[in-house]
């Protein structure tokens, strides 16, 4: 008997949402429970996940009419080779949330903690829900509960700059949704459709035009936004430093990527359209990417702080995955859809073992955590090896995108950019080297670091798996390859220069 | 003959573990060492035991995983491979006693015998590499994994040494990166296992940026001027490190990614139309001669041994960049020649330091009479290095001579003779001081109830490096000796059936 897993693709989105609207509910009496019932739903989302993906391995992408209403008339669930991201991400969260346990004790009140874990549920929902929609619309209402309740993560914390933080990112969000929005209205009133092939094949007939053009722009520009690249990354650094850390690993790791996401599924209408030559925006995008390597690198070059540090970094490695997608070759796309997934775990990574050395020590600049690693031997290795893999140094999880794309750089003939990339990586490692030094060669200036315990299990454990993970895809590079393949090598006939 | 066998894997995977239990259960002093001797022996077993087969032309390979389609992480013992292997892990048992000695009561020593094993095992992944990926993985590892040992001291000078040996051998590792890349892109392929993959059909222009950008970027390890900066500077490390890493494994990978690059990327024939090996011969020559003389001026034991390692390594390039047999074939036997004398030096200049004290060479008068074992394997490594005949540094510089006539390149042999002049130009002074001045002011004697010159873990490594170095001169054509396993080697790259004149 075959499992009709297809029957799952809309648990997946509506388990973690549902679950999210419990929350309260389940965690009335005793506010901890929240944080179990968060990972019970998340286990099975992940369970879920993994079924979904199996059946997309075996049997190639597959879609789900909801209430029994084929497209394009009803809304479609549509599951292919980008949507197998939402099984790296369901499973991020699955290590993430036992992290949270512990650490948010600290940081906010336990009367907050439904509200919390709620919060996070539904960003997991929006996010898995905005990877398998096959509607226009259901991906701009997904945008939104990703949105929203991200803001609302960056403020849980609640101290001094939070709230200012939130804000900031609350309102260049809400412009490039507005954006969004704006575009897929315009979609609609051109082709009288929501449903993304049904847009695109409607658009082949309508041909070029202006109206085209602005919808694209608009699209382009919104997600741009959402995956924070240079010049539109000004509201990153402050709300996924300011966050507390499990939620700055799943903004900076996994939020972020919806804009990425976003992107490629503009790609697929416009390609599958055909109706937009799409050469110049994509050498603008390899410029675009290229500067943001280079400036987030620079911009973390002088921070003290580790987490600001960190968020930075995030900005150079969108930068990777734009300069991939606008090289437009198959390797390029490759390599910038794998990152998609290794950028998130190095980051959530990072992000956890700062956390947990912030946690302990109750420091986070470079310069009050000297020689932190004696104290937290394990956790300081994690962020060593976080550190050597973000750089894209071998053997780790990092290289396997630095090789792809500039091998995508040499294809596409564009030289220069593979040179970019290359060097442009390891200008950041300048700064993590001062962080490798100061964890491990150099004396604690403060007594609670030199006395601090190294981080109960429950937070242990999530980082070490996580580090061992980024040690182990940089061996087996090859295995995200053959789910991100097929859609790339589906998606270029009509893509490029 | 191709065989596939899973010892080609588990060699580095040895050391690999041996790291693993090393950093889990290091705080006992006896399961590091145990875990240590273990992983050091088994290794050496298991590339011993694949000699008699390469010595039959028998090619051990075995493929990990497929990294990209069609590019995997593959392994592959080939002879220069088998060759160079042979030598890293011989050296690894050397090293370990000597670094136990010398390590003594020194801090963090869980983490210095954790990295000191991960070092040995990336040697052996590159020595074994089926490709140029897989190569490039363990290069960059083997940068990552020496990082710790350089700045092991901790102070601010180690750190700062730390900093510019990552700086060169990033940058450098950047250009390898880019190298493959493009060989890839034009090739089509990565493997090591013919040859030469590239072919002229490339075009002129992208042919120059990939060699380029592989020389400069192997050719950061190797020493070769005028990328040869962070060497001396990374001195400041343990001397056990300096012995193994800075004089054996970090340099030699470069030269051996020099090699490879030459013999198996590009081939000696389309090298030979290019006519790029040329100014590599001539930069090679200049490090010989400039590292030499660079190295008479040292008075500091440790800085005058890395200039000299300068020099030597330079022999090895210029050895593969003269594109014939015999100049190979002393390109390869040095590799051996060159870490054997030049590991004994550093173990001698350790204990001598260790014992007395003494770091600079004007305060070695004398020292003859007080660590005579020592000084005497000194003496025999100096000798080889100055190319006496029957001395195993004689063997590289005959042939690399005769490489160079075969080139028609005669002006190369005055460049050997000349360097040789500068070699004794610098160890024989110290060899003067050592035995033929009386001391400045009495050595201290050994501390009572002690027979020996100098605590026996470090003795006995020197006295069997030295012994080796007498072997490697005096019974080259045996078979099982590294020069036949060399001949081998040659024999693959060039397609020749024998080389000996």
């Amino acid at each position: 008997m075959t499992v009709p897993w297809v029957e799952a693709l809309p648990w997946t989105v509506v388990l973690p949402l549902v679950g999210a609207a419990l929350t309260p509910a389940v965690a009335a009496r005793r506010p901890r429970v929240a944080g179990y019932w968060a990972w019970g739903v998340l286990l099975v989302t992940t369970a879920l996940a993994s079924g979904l993906v199996v059946e997309l391995a075996l049997r190639g992408p597959f879609s789900y009419a909801l209430g029994g209403w084929a497209a394009p008339y009803g809304i479609e669930l549509r599951f292919d080779h980008f949507s197998a991201w939402v099984l790296p991400l369901a499973a991020l969260f699955v290590v993430i949330v036992p992290f949270s346990w512990r650490y948010l004790d600290h940081v906010m009140p336990a009367g907050r903690l439904p509200a919390f874990y709620a919060l996070l549920l539904l960003n997991c929902g929006g996010m898995i829900g905005f990877c398998v929609t096959g509607d226009l619309f259901n991906l701009f209402v997904f945008t939104e509960v990703v949105a929203l309740s991200s803001y609302a993560l960056v403020a849980v914390g609640g101290r001094g700059l939070a709230a200012y933080a939130a804000l900031k990112y609350l309102f260049i969000g809400a412009v490039s949704s507005l954006l969004m929005l704006f575009a897929v209205a315009q979609l609609f009133v051109m082709t009288g459709s929501l449903n993304m092939a049904d847009v695109a094949a409607r658009l082949a007939e309508l041909g070029p035009g202006v109206p085209v053009m602005v919808a694209f722009a608009a699209l382009a520009v919104s997600f741009m936004v959402k995956a924070a690249m240079f010049p539109v990354h000004v509201w990153l650094p402050d709300a996924h430093a300011i966050a507390p850390s499990p939620v700055s690993a799943v903004l900076s790791g996994m939020v972020v990527k919806i804009g990425i996401v976003g992107m490629l599924r503009v790609y697929q209408i416009y390609y599958g359209a055909g109706v937009l030559e799409l050469g110049p925006f994509n050498q603008a995008l390899v410029w675009l990417g290229a500067i943001s390597i280079v400036m987030g690198a620079f911009f973390a070059v002088f921070q003290d702080d580790i987490k600001l540090m960190l968020a930075y970094s995030t900005i150079s490695n969108i930068g990777y995955i734009v300069l991939g997608l606008g090289l437009a070759s198959p390797y390029a796309v490759i390599g910038a859809s794998v990152h998609v997934f290794n950028h998130a775990l190095i980051k959530a990574t990072l992000f956890l073992a700062a956390g947990a050395i912030i946690h302990q020590t109750g420091y986070r600049t470079l310069s009050d955590l000297r020689g932190v690693a004696r104290s937290m031997p394990q956790t300081a290795a994690a962020m060593a090896v976080g550190a050597v893999s973000i750089v894209g140094l071998p053997p780790t999880a990092g290289f396997v995108c630095k090789w792809f794309i500039a091998l995508g750089a040499f294809e596409a003939n564009q030289a220069p950019f593979g040179f970019a990339l290359v060097f442009g990586a390891l200008f950041i490692f300048i700064y993590y080297i001062r962080m490798v030094n100061a964890f491990y060669f150099q004396q604690p200036v403060h007594a609670a670091v030199a006395e601090a315990r190294d981080v109960p299990l429950s937070m242990r454990g999530p980082i070490v798996l996580l580090a061992t993970l980024c040690l182990i895809l940089g061996v087996l590079g090859g295995i995200p390859l053959s789910f991100v393949e097929p859609a790339v090598l589906d998606l270029l006939p009509a893509w490029g220069p | 003959m191709e065989v596939v066998d899973a010892r080609v894997i588990l060699a580095p995977t040895v050391s690999f573990l041996c790291a693993a239990l090393v950093f889990a259960t290091g705080r006992s002093v006896f399961w590091r060492r145990f875990w240590t001797f273990l992983a050091a022996t088994i290794k050496m077993g298991l590339v011993l035991s694949m000699l008699p087969g390469t010595l039959r032309g028998v090619v051990y390979t075995y493929q990990f995983v497929e990294f990209t389609p069609g590019i995997g992480i593959g392994f592959r013992a080939d002879a220069y491979g088998m060759f160079f292997s042979l030598v890293s892990s011989t050296l690894w048992v050397l090293t370990t006693i000597y670094a136990i000695g010398y390590m003594q009561g020194d801090k963090d020593r869980v983490r210095f015998f954790g990295f000191f094993a991960l070092c040995v095992s990336t040697t052996v992944g590159v020595s074994f590499a089926e490709n140029l990926l897989t190569f490039f993985l363990f290069y960059e590892t083997l940068t990552i994994c020496t990082y710790p040992l350089v700045v092991h001291a901790e102070t601010p000078e180690a750190l700062r040494a730390g900093r510019i040996y990552l700086t060169y051998t990033l940058i450098g590792g950047g250009f390898a990166l880019v190298g493959a890349i493009m060989t890839l892109n034009v090739a089509g392929t990565l493997t090591l296992a013919h040859p030469g993959i590239l072919s002229g059909d490339a075009g002129f222009g992208t042919l120059l940026v990939i060699f380029l950008c592989l020389i400069i970027g192997f050719g950061v390890k190797a020493g070769i001027m005028p990328l040869h900066g962070w060497l001396p500077i990374a001195m400041v490390a343990p001397t056990p490190v300096s012995a193994l890493l800075h004089a054996v494994a970090v340099v030699k990978v470069g030269a051996f990614g020099v090699t490879r690059v030459i013999y198996n990327v590009f081939g000696v024939e389309l090298l030979q139309q290019l006519g790029f090996a040329t100014p590599l011969a001539w930069l090679a020559a200049f490090t010989i001669l400039a590292g030499s003389t660079i190295a008479l001026t040292q008075d500091h034991l440790k800085r005058r041994l890395a200039y000299s390692t300068i020099s030597q390594l330079s022999y090895i390039v210029l050895g593969a960049a003269l594109l014939t047999p015999l100049a190979a074939t002393a390109a390869i036997i040095h590799v051996a020649n060159q870490a054997f004398a030049k590991i004994t030096m550093f173990f001698v200049v350790g204990a001598i330091t260790k014992t007395t004290g003494k770091k600079y060479v004007s305060e070695l008068d004398g020292i003859g009479a007080r660590m005579p074992w020592s000084m005497a394997a000194f003496t025999i490594a100096a000798l080889s290095f100055v190319g006496v005949p029957l001395f195993a540094g004689f063997i590289t510089k005959w042939y690399l001579a005769l490489g160079a006539l075969q080139a028609d390149a005669w002006w190369f042999v005055l460049v050997m003779i000349v360097s040789s002049l500068l070699n004794a130009g610098y160890w024989f002074p110290i060899i003067h001081r050592a035995y033929f001045r009386t001391a400045q002011e009495p050595w201290p004697p050994p501390p009572p109830g002690r027979r020996l010159e100098t605590h026996k873990t470090l003795l006995i490594p020197i006295l069997i490096c030295a012994a080796y170095v007498l072997l490697l001169g005096v019974t080259a054509e045996v078979p099982g000796m590294p020069f036949s396993v060399a001949q081998v080697a040659v024999e693959r790259a060039f397609g020749l059936p024998g080389v000996t004149p």
